[in-house]
């Protein structure tokens, strides 16, 4: 009798011990995959920002200084002058924001790539981005409409930069629907609020 | 067996949390490490940077300086730099800074080289207000000059002018600020003993320009200005001599450089759509107000410039006796800018030039009563700088420019963290 006990007794304690085990497991499992995904987010944005800040900064290389630097400035668009190779003659860099539509399998339908392509050449995803905004301010601070009216390129001298990058997938327990507007998403934001070349400070 | 059977478990379980905290530790790692990477990268940037700046401010207060110097920071800042300064073929300095951090996966290193100009060409348009020798004509309350103002003279004061920007003079203020009755409000500075500006020796450029892919006509000319229809720069200039049309110039013509000359004077009048210069070897005469078909100094793109070897000189004629407008920058390489019979007859109104003065001597416009400063004969003096012109990009067609040694920065480069692509 007393044997039978102690097994019934084992029975419900390992049992219960197997539930909380699987339960932990669960939580482990769900929380690796939250962070992880924080993980390839920031990556992916710091991916994206190294190239952004280094071809920003030297926007206006190798451009006479009667010229601007800028030549179509838009809210998610820019293109500008660098000599990128340093051969002596500027080249025409252009980044743009392309359409949710572009990318068919991603689960977050806020998800854009942001090309980049260099005298008029084809255009290179050179990340994944759910925000790519431009603000374009003139040496007194000024801000000025985008796009930038094509007289008043010359005067742009810094530029704002926004990008924001989310997770493809959306947390899981906090979504309703994957994909949808209500979905939670985990991202990164970086700002470079006054991104200005030395190039257009002469 | 009860006994295995929960050693068993705790074993499993306990292999599992240490499997479950590892990959977390891992990923946590890998973030730390990712922002801690671009943190490095961003500091070696920085430093390269600064380095360069050290440089730069050790090249400016001494420019024959040459070498190299390698600076190691201390706690609690980390990493190094190395900054040299060398002479390229040709004579201008090239400057190179290098950092060195040490990262959390490697160590960064970051490269900026600068180049410089030694002589820079700049454009006379920077100023709203210049002269060579400002002769004996005094600076008075009620003038207000908006944009830079230079002189390779004495500025006279006499009272509270205005100067909303800086004022720079190669020799002094007559009397000096403070002394006597000079009161001036300079809201941006004014400096002293400044290098002069050189005027050019001649108007080559202009002229040159004038003779290939320009207008070039002998003799005296009129210039009659037309602003087209209601579209943007579709204006066109009638040129008259003896009084007959001899030619006819469309703005929007791409063959047109932009330049119309003479060897004689030119008269100038209407109103401008699009840019043009106009030269003359010796004078040019305002004979009716001359304004832009757009006169935002914004949204405008339409600009004049009025060159003359000599004098600039506002007529007196029926036109010009009440009132009279210019919307141009004036450039006289050995003349002045001034209005015909300024000190006879009655008061003719405001003199209005919105754009830019550049005179080799002051020339004079009116005369007033002392004491109350009342008109007693020419114009009253309305110069508005065109802001537009302080965009170096932004001049009338040639217009001349003057050369400074002041190993401008020419370029400046920055190396790129490559990214990995997707």
């Amino acid at each position: 009798m007393s044997s039978l006990l102690d097994y019934l007794g084992s029975l419900i304690f390992g049992g219960a011990m197997l539930l909380i085990t699987l339960n932990a497991n669960d939580n482990a499992a769900e929380n690796l995959s939250v962070y992880n995904g924080d993980m390839l987010v920031q990556e992916m944005l710091v991916q994206t920002v190294h190239l952004l800040e280094g071809e920003f900064r030297n926007m206006g290389l190798g451009v006479p200084e009667s010229d601007p630097s800028v030549i179509a400035a838009d809210t998610s668009a820019i293109t500008f002058l660098y000599d990128i190779d340093r051969n002596g003659t500027p080249d025409n860099v252009r980044y743009r924001l392309g359409e949710p539509a572009e990318l068919p399998g991603t689960k977050n339908d806020l998800d854009r790539p942001l090309y980049r392509s260099v005298n008029g050449g084809s255009s290179s995803c050179i990340g994944v981005v759910t925000a790519f905004r431009l603000r374009y301010l003139t040496r007194g601070g000024e801000t000025l409409l985008a796009p930038v009216d094509a007289s008043r390129l010359s005067e742009i001298h810094s530029v704002e930069i926004t990008v924001e990058v989310q997770n493809p997938y959306a947390i899981q327990g906090r979504a309703e629907q994957s994909g949808g507007r209500d979905a939670l998403y985990s991202s990164s934001l970086w700002q470079q609020t006054r991104l200005a070349s030395q190039n257009s400070r002469r | 067996m009860g006994g295995n059977a929960a050693l068993v478990h705790v074993l499993g379980f306990g292999f599992l949390i240490g499997y479950v905290s590892t990959n977390l530790m891992n990923i946590a790692s890998r973030s730390q490490s990712n922002m801690s990477g671009y943190a490095a990268a961003t500091e070696s940037h920085n430093l390269a940077v600064t380095g360069a700046n050290v440089a730069l401010a050790r090249l400016y207060s001494d420019t024959s300086w040459r070498g190299t110097v390698t600076q190691t920071l201390t706690s609690p800042f980390t990493g190094m730099f190395t900054y040299s300064v060398a002479t390229l073929p040709g004579g201008a300095p090239f400057l190179r800074c290098v950092s060195k951090v040490h990262g959390p996966d490697e160590t960064l290193r970051d490269t900026v080289e600068v180049r410089f100009n030694t002589n820079l060409l700049q454009s006379f348009t920077l100023y709203a207000w210049m002269t060579n020798f400002e002769g004996n004509v005094f600076w008075i309350t009620g003038d207000t000059v908006w944009g830079r103002v230079h002189s390779n003279g004495n500025l006279h004061m006499s009272g509270s002018p205005v100067f909303m920007e800086k004022v720079t003079t190669a020799k002094g203020l007559d009397p000096k600020w403070g002394k006597g009755v000079n009161n001036a409000i300079f809201k941006e500075g004014v400096e002293t003993g400044v290098a002069e500006i050189q005027f050019p020796d001649d108007l080559s450029i202009v002229f040159g320009a004038a003779a290939s892919g320009g207008r070039q006509y002998a003799g005296n000319i009129e210039v009659r200005l037309y602003p087209g229809t209601s579209g943007n720069n579709d204006g066109y200039a009638l040129v008259y001599s003896g009084g007959s049309v001899i030619d006819s110039v469309s703005m929007y013509d791409a063959s047109f450089n932009g330049v119309l000359a003479s060897t004689g004077t030119i008269g100038v009048s209407g109103t401008l759509d699009g840019k043009l210069s106009i030269a003359s070897a010796t004078n040019i005469e305002v004979r009716d107000d001359i304004l832009y078909s757009d006169r935002s100094t914004t949204t405008s793109d339409d600009v004049l410039g009025l060159i003359a070897e000599t004098d600039i000189v506002v007529a007196d004629n029926v036109p010009n006796r009440t009132d009279c407008r210019v919307d141009a920058s004036i450039f006289t390489r050995e003349g002045s800018f001034r209005a015909e019979n300024y000190n006879t007859g009655s008061p003719r109104g405001t003199l209005q030039v919105l754009g830019s003065i550049v005179q080799d001597e002051r020339g004079t416009v009116g005369t007033f009563n002392t004491g109350t400063n009342t008109l007693r004969t020419g114009y009253y003096k309305a110069y508005r700088y065109d802001l537009r012109l302080a965009n170096a990009g932004f001049r009338p067609p040639y217009y001349p420019g003057f050369y400074t040694k002041s190993f401008a920065i020419a370029s400046w480069w920055e190396s790129i963290h490559v990214p990995k692509f997707y």
